[in-house]
């Protein structure tokens, strides 16, 4: 088996940035991922959804080495991770931007010292440009003014904002989003959908991972999407064909209905 | 090595602790004072009460209490904020970003528990003894040469150094008991409560029963 790169995403046509073969993941007597096959095409934004524990944080959590699998083998370019030393998944790492579910700011710095944060740790820049990349970065997410404020005194819209802001701050090859917009309002959720879309199209070599239980706009920001059921992927199309699609898995969580293959 | 932040958090342990530690240790000085010298005056030996005190502040009191004290107020901290940052997901953000959250947490905050836990029992030494000092000069009426004669005969360096070291000892338990608590904290906000009550619970019984074997096994005199 070699890297992901030389296999096509059978739904964008494009080429495989990050691909899961046959990953078995168990917590104790928990099997979370049971033969997770998944293949994340590069340069589009994809869109995990699923169940409440099904799994999809445990997913991306792989990718970063945070987790490692039982089983299989997870690709990421040319990389093979579960074979790897801890030290080079560090490496590995700092490819990756994460937006992480409740942003996971550092509450003991600013927002400016929260984005530069990365840039410090792993570049050897002269204040000025740091200065520069973040404050640009700033405006982009549309944080004006906040430099100096520290994470208790912002709102959860524009903390979500910040993480991503220092997610993008080493312009990595890969981004992930668990969950950006659960628990804002209709309005900052749609402004935070704009904000990943434009991201994404800012950035043609930008590949997007996100976990998203708001199916209105992962139909309307996704290349693709993979709905993952009891450990595995159960359905990956277009949002076309999600939006087609007669499966009964697919219609009941779509609908949002009590009645169907899956129960409460 | 991170400098920078060795140094906040000596900050922190240290010199925040000192104004808790003074005056902690100069109360201990003056009551011991106090008591031994009713107890020295049955005999009419009141000039042992300088010796007495200096002492048993230098070998035992000092590094005991301060050890308490900074496990009572810096170990509970650093167990609270890496527990915080623990369930806030904050330890991860720093694996994602490639930042060993060993590295950048726990190796800081025990190189500053291990420094300043004996600069401050160096301090509390040093009050504890000015403590004894006021009040034997004060409200006893004793005489400066009564005071000092037996005091100086008696502590030599062995006694101090010995406190310091066990001090270092105390630092080693709360640096590791605090982070370790803290890094393995489970369950939210919960968690936080119970991880930062442990570390203080853990580290004052480890202070106290390793305070024994090391008094066991350190010799006496020098
Ligand atoms: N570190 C861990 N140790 C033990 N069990 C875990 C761990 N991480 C996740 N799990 C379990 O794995 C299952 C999947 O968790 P995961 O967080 O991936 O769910 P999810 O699909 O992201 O759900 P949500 O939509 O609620 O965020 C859950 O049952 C969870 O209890
Ligand atoms: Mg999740």
């Amino acid at each position: 088996m070699s890297g992901a790169d030389e296999v096509i995403d059978p739904v964008t046509g494009a080429p495989a940035a990050i691909r899961y073969v046959n990953v078995v993941k168990t917590f104790g007597k928990q099997t979370v991922l049971d033969g997770l096959n998944l293949i994340i095409p590069r340069g589009k934004i994809t869109v995990i959804i699923g169940r409440s524990g099904t799994g999809k944080s445990v997913t991306i959590k792989h990718v970063m080495g945070l987790l490692r699998p039982d089983k299989g083998q997870i690709w990421v370019g040319k990389d093979e991770l579960t074979r790897m030393k801890d030290r080079d998944l560090r490496k590995v790492r700092t490819r990756f931007g994460i937006v992480f579910q409740d942003a996971a700011l550092f509450d003991s710095m600013t927002v400016f010292e929260n984005i530069a944060f990365p840039l410090v740790e792993h570049e050897n820049l002269p204040y000025a440009k740091v200065k520069q990349k973040v404050e640009a970065l700033i405006a982009q997410v549309g944080l004006h003014g906040a430099n100096d404020k520290v994470p208790s005194q912002l709102s959860g819209g524009m903390r979500k904002r910040v993480g991503l802001a220092r997610a993008l701050v080493r312009d990595p090859e890969y981004i992930l989003y668990d969950e950006p917009t659960t628990g804002l309002d209709p309005i900052l959720t749609a402004a935070m959908d704009k904000l990943i879309r434009d991201t994404q199209d800012a950035r043609p070599t930008l590949t997007s991972v996100i976990i998203s239980h708001d199916m209105h706009a992962v139909l309307d920001i996704a290349d693709k999407i993979a709905m993952m059921f009891e450990g595995k992927v159960a359905h990956e199309g277009s949002p076309e064909y999600f939006k087609k699609s007669m499966d009964p898995l697919v219609r009941q969580f779509l609908a949002g209905s009590l009645d169907g293959p899956m129960k409460v | 090595m991170r400098l920078r932040l060795i140094i906040q958090q000596m900050e922190f342990i240290g010199v925040q602790s000192l104004p808790i530690i003074m005056l902690s240790s100069a109360f201990t000085g003056a009551v011991f004072t106090l008591q031994s010298y009713q107890a020295f005056h049955m005999f009419s030996a009141e000039s042992l009460v300088g010796g007495t005190v200096a002492v048993a502040l230098t070998r035992e009191l000092g590094p005991t209490l301060t050890g308490l004290l900074v496990a009572g107020r810096a170990g509970s901290a650093m167990a609270a904020e890496i527990g915080a940052m623990r369930v806030s997901e904050q330890i991860d953000a720093l694996d994602a970003m490639g930042v060993d959250p060993i590295n950048y947490l726990v190796k800081p905050r025990l190189i500053a528990s291990i420094v300043m836990t004996p600069v401050l029992t160096a301090v509390f030494d040093l009050v504890g003894v000015l403590g004894s000092y006021t009040v034997a000069m004060g409200p006893l009426g004793m005489s400066y040469p009564a005071f000092m004669t037996n005091l100086k005969d008696w502590v030599d360096p062995y006694d101090i150094n010995s406190g310091l070291f066990k001090a270092l000892i105390f630092g080693v338990i709360i640096g590791a008991v605090s982070c370790y608590k803290g890094f393995y904290t489970k369950g939210g906000a919960v968690g936080v409560g119970k991880a930062t009550t442990s570390s203080v619970v853990v580290s004052s019984v480890a202070i106290l029963v390793s305070n024994f074997f090391i008094a066991y096994f350190l010799p006496a005199e020098a």
